[in-house]
């Protein structure tokens, strides 16, 4: 009897342990397991990301950007608008997002002359377009910014800045200054020693010889107005002459105007008034005599 | 006698876990050799790419056959925590905190990598806890078995 007393509790020591030892054996299990499937969670989140950051890398070869033909249209406003087809095509492996093109004009100084954008929001794979960047000029904008650009060549600097995100999730910046050189439609105006020749009892015909360069990227079709002061401001006379400058070469011409006697003076100057398919400008006031 | 076997069983155990390391260690090139396939296009555009990718792949490679050659002890852990630190800080070091400046032929370009840093150091991160959690459940373990001894 003492003996199976003493057996007893001995028998449920022995129980408990073994219930123990299962849960151990169970959280063990467990806990070997979350441990593994961490493992294997890294392991292949580790894999996907490499996989897909060296693939979304390689498809930027296969991405091709190239710039057409630049197209110059002018608008009534006497605007000026420069339009650029990009041909963009998409030969990767995933799409692009948020492409954006800003372009930005200015001249020597830093001044801002004029900007233009385009976005694509997203450009799918395997696809090819071709876009239009437009810039406008605003030719009263720049007369006003100097008259410089009309009789002198100078360089604008341009600033290009292209961003775009490649599989929608990198976001790539490119930016780039380069100069562009500015040829001026009336590049070294000037006119001739003016000669007279008597015509009547009033009047005499004053030949006034006229020349510029064109360095304009476009031919220059216009009238040239001149009027002709005597030294206390009082018109003279004026001419008009038609121009016609092919884009790079030299004009040379003359103006012929009747003026009368008693107002031509020895000293005096001449106003100069502009107008073509671009622009209209003057006076320009040059001195005679 | 018993002290014999115990260096035996210990010579066998450490040319096991080095030829596991080498193994691990030929694989693991093998696979940069085929990511760098992909991104050697890209030498010419970054300077000192190809030192950069190979020096954080010589560290690696160090602290995984360590980490192999120490295995079945606590210390293996230790270096799972030091690979898991090592890619994190290499990673921001190398990737300039995600955002790279570079210049080539006079255009500035700008590659913004926060994303693939801030995936990578979130799974180097879940790397680290791994481990921390593996060095644990060893502990315990060892504790365990010195227990039941008892």
């Amino acid at each position: 009897m003492s003996s199976l007393r003493n057996s007893q509790p001995k028998k449920h020591v022995h129980n408990n342990l073994t219930k123990s030892d299962e849960n151990f054996t169970v959280r063990r299990g467990f806990m070997d397991f979350s441990i593994r499937m961490i493992g294997v969670a890294s392991t292949v989140f580790w894999i996907l990301l490499v996989a897909f950051f060296a693939s979304a890398v390689y498809s930027v070869k296969d991405l091709h950007l190239s710039l057409g033909e630049p197209q110059l249209t002018l608008k009534a406003n006497s605007s000026i608008t420069i339009s650029i087809p990009i041909n963009i095509e998409n030969g990767g492996y995933y799409s692009l997002g948020d492409f954006n093109l800003t372009t930005k004009v200015a001249d020597l100084n830093g001044t801002k002359i004029t900007e233009g954008s385009i976005f694509i929001p997203t450009i799918k794979r395997g696809c090819e377009l071709i876009a239009l960047h437009n810039l406008t000029f605003s030719i009263d904008m720049l007369l006003e910014k100097g008259v410089y650009y009309l009789f002198n060549d100078s360089s604008f600097t341009v600033t290009a800045l292209v961003s775009v995100k490649l599989a929608e999730v990198i976001p790539v910046k490119a930016l780039s200054n380069f100069s562009v050189p500015w040829g001026a439609p009336f590049y070294n105006f000037q006119l001739g020693q003016p000669t007279c020749k008597p015509v009547n009892q009033t009047h005499v015909e004053v030949v006034v010889p006229i020349s510029f360069e064109n360095h304009a990227p476009v031919e220059i079709n216009g009238e040239i107005t001149i009027f002709m002061c005597n030294d206390e401001g009082t018109l003279a006379g004026q001419g008009a002459s038609t121009i016609t400058a092919p884009q790079g070469t030299l004009y040379i011409g003359e103006f012929v105007l009747y003026v009368q006697i008693s107002e031509i003076g020895q000293k005096g100057f001449f106003e100069v008034y502009f107008s073509t398919q671009f622009l209209s400008y003057g006076p320009l006031v040059i001195p005679y005599g | 006698m018993a002290e014999e076997s115990g260096m035996k069983s210990f010579a066998k155990k450490f040319v096991f876990n080095a030829m596991k390391a080498v193994l691990k260690t030929f694989v693991f090139y093998g696979l940069y050799l085929f990511v760098w396939s992909f991104l050697a296009m890209f030498e010419s555009y970054v300077p000192n790419l190809h030192q950069m990718v190979e020096n954080f792949v010589i560290i690696y490679i160090s602290l995984g056959i360590f980490r192999d050659l120490v295995s079945d002890t606590v210390f293996q852990y230790f270096f799972d925590v030091a690979k898991a630190f090592f890619v994190i800080g290499y990673l921001t070091l190398a990737l300039n905190s995600g955002i790279i400046n570079l210049l080539y032929m006079g255009i500035t370009l700008t590659i913004d990598l926060r994303f693939f840093l801030v995936t990578a150091i979130l799974l180097s991160l879940l790397g680290l806890s791994r481990s921390i959690l593996q060095a644990i459940n060893y502990v315990n373990k060892k504790v365990e078995s010195t227990s039941l001894n008892f």
